[in-house]
């Protein structure tokens, strides 16, 4: 594959005058980012109509904008108020969470995004500059090593448990066996499904992602007034743009932190099959591991908020990169780009970027362009969208559960779905009061099959 | 010696692990007789799970033994005055999900979000309450069913908007 650097220039400045289509798209995406269920792909498949309709280049801009924007606004829950929107910021509020309830919701906030948009960025440039190199991951990361960096992931179990490391464990493991319940990936023999049909294709992790999280944390939440603390509450009325100054500053002095975890994103992102879940824990785990100050971790360290926002940004442009140069999406929003494109009659692989590169690469321009539009329009609403912890949990709790519960019905259309969101959430009300920490059991959901796969995979290469 | 209320509750902390073996086992015996494939992960991490409730068992018998921890629920229903609040909550939340499906999303939600909110709210501010929950499931309606078209269970409220205002609602 050449490079054609002379398109670069122009084509970015081609992509700009789409603004019209990425403001839009960006508003969208942060909106259906921030309602667990309402993933880019859904939102996607919902619009196909509409996509479909659009000139393929303005198609691909508006989707791309809207994966790159969910993306973060995924982020705005889960620190705003410790629901995740999709499973890829699962690790942010572990962090995020306890900065909001300390009053620095705003400063959280902006430094989210100055991660996400500058590490979304970043990994655009690098996946624009390497994609021969980076395509030839997913070659090279065969079952074994994938099971490597699933355990990596998994090992966060114990540090996130640290107050007791045996109750962390039991909630991990329980995840894991949970995260069994399903066909078989080679006889399809049912396992674990308590009869359900439902059940037979496995958990699904949007109704597991709303019980475990925002239906949990509703029914805490209504134990105060407020989420917040009096301290809290005044810090929030009396912070202007300062506090957003702040964050914003916060996170450019960590700007290695950022490119780093970024990186972990890309490449993560570049093999088929693992995605933003698998990239923010592995974030996560190993910027605690080479922290100095492992220990604040958990409390509301600005770095464990920063590693997972950079990371799973940088899976955006990792997802393409197999897409586009080899036809093999990426993730769940690269395939229904596939469809789009492929209903288009644009011809995916390293032919494309020699045919009709002005698309190839537009693809990247175009998430270079959102993610430098967000920074500049994004950043300034932290300061508002902080305020809406000020409103009384009496309100709060069954906005959450309506607008989440309803969110686990979108993937599948199953009434199942909203019962199974219920029944985890009385799993995760009763383990956050008898202190089992619910990200632990999540990791083990979202990373079990995919270990299963993986481990059955290396055993038979093995015979 | 120490008063029976200054010992540690742990009862409420071997309701996980109980759910956790108790699943597992039932989990076993779906794949007794199954191919290996479909057995060695759900083994592997099941017999680990085992081990580790085994140890945290011990380790909680051996606290109710030196008089350090009791077996009460404790924390688990604190705070008590809240008790019925959570408990009417949990059952209109049930309430919600069974409904949905006749009443469609519309009209269930704002009778969800009426009804939770009276519920926390004691009864206080009906004026309020039932301005945002209408406001709230309208602006719901719009955004999933008439923007997005999610296929939202459908009810009177859906249909009667249909056949005024056609398909696109």
């Amino acid at each position: 594959m050449d490079f054609n650097l002379e398109l670069f220039g122009p084509l970015f400045l081609h992509t700009l005058g789409y603004w019209w289509v990425i403001i839009p798209s960006i508003l969208l995406g942060l909106v259906i980012g921030a309602i667990p269920g309402f993933s880019a792909a859904n939102t996607i498949i919902m619009l196909l109509p509409l996509t479909l309709a659009m000139d393929v280049e303005i198609g691909l801009i508006f989707m791309v904008a809207l994966y790159c924007s969910s993306r973060m606004g995924a982020g705005v829950p889960a620190i705003l108020v410790n629901i995740p929107g999709t499973a890829g910021a699962a690790a942010t509020p572990l962090d995020g969470y306890p900065m909001t309830r300390s009053g620095r919701g705003q400063q959280a906030l902006a430094m989210s995004f100055v991660a996400s948009t500058a590490g979304g960025l970043l990994t655009t440039v690098l996946a624009l500059l390497a994609m021969p190199w980076l395509a030839e991951v997913s070659f090279y990361m065969h079952s074994v090593e994938m099971i490597v960096v699933m355990l990596f992931g998994i090992s966060l179990i114990a540090t996130i448990a640290a107050k007791d490391t045996l109750k962390g464990l039991i909630a991990g493991f329980f995840g894991l066996m949970i995260g069994s319940i399903g066909a078989d990936h080679v006889y399809a023999t049912p396992r674990g499904t308590l009869g359900f049909l439902e059940l037979y294709d496995g958990i699904p992790l949007i109704p597991a992602l709303v019980g475990l999280f925002a239906v949990s944390e509703a029914f805490l939440m209504i134990e105060g007034e407020s989420i917040l603390s009096q301290h809290g509450k005044d810090l929030i009325r009396r912070s202007g743009w300062a506090a957003t100054i702040e964050g914003a500053k916060i996170a450019v002095k960590r700007w290695w932190h950022i490119i780093w975890n970024s990186i972990i994103g890309l490449v993560i992102g570049v093999i088929p099959g693992a995605g933003a879940g698998i990239a923010s824990f592995v974030a996560y785990q190993q910027s605690r591991t080479y922290s100095k100050t492992p220990e604040l971790y958990g409390t509301g360290h600005p770095e464990g908020l920063i590693a997972p926002e950079a990371a799973n940004n940088g899976v955006t442009s990792g997802t393409l990169i197999p897409l586009l140069i080899l036809g093999i999406p990426g993730g769940a929003t690269a395939a229904v780009m596939l469809v789009v494109m492929q209903y288009q009659g644009v011809v995916l692989g390293p032919s494309l970027f020699a045919d009709n590169p002005e698309l190839g690469y537009g693809v990247f321009m175009a998430m270079a362009v959102t993610y430098l539009i967000m920074m500049f329009t994004i950043l300034p609403l932290a300061r508002y969208m902080s305020r809406v912890t000020l409103l009384s949990t009496v309100y709060m709790a069954p906005i959450v559960i309506a607008f989440t519960l309803v969110g686990s019905f979108v993937p599948r259309e199953y009434m199942f779905d909203m019962y199974l969101g219920l029944a985890f959430g009385i799993i995760g009300y009763v383990a956050r009061k008898t202190g089992y920490h619910v990200a632990a059991i999540l990791i083990g959901v979202i990373l079990g099959p995919l270990l299963e796969q993986y481990f059955l995979r290396a055993l038979k290469m093995s015979d | 010696m120490s008063k029976p209320l200054d010992k540690k509750a742990v009862g409420g902390d071997l309701l996980i692990p109980a759910a956790a073996v108790g699943f597992t086992i039932y989990y076993f015996w779906t794949i007794w007789d199954s191919p290996w494939t479909a057995q060695v992960n759900a083994f592997l991490v099941g017999t680990i799970l085992i081990i580790l409730v085994a140890i945290f068992i011990t380790r909680t018998v051996l606290a109710v033994r030196r008089g350090s921890a009791s077996l009460r629920i404790g924390n688990l229903l604190a705070p008590r005055e809240l008790l019925l609040t959570r408990l009417g909550l949990l059952i209109t939340t049930l309430g919600y999900v069974i409904v949905i499906q006749w009443a469609g999303f519309t009209l269930t939600t704002c009778l969800f979000l009426l009804s939770a909110m009276l519920i926390l709210n004691r009864g206080r501010n009906l004026g309020i309450v039932a301005l945002l929950s209408a406001g709230l499931a309208l602006f719901g309606y719009l955004l999933f069913i008439v923007s997005f078209d999610t296929r939202f269970p459908r009810g009177p409220f859906e249909q009667f908007m249909q056949s005024l205002f056609g398909n696109g609602f």
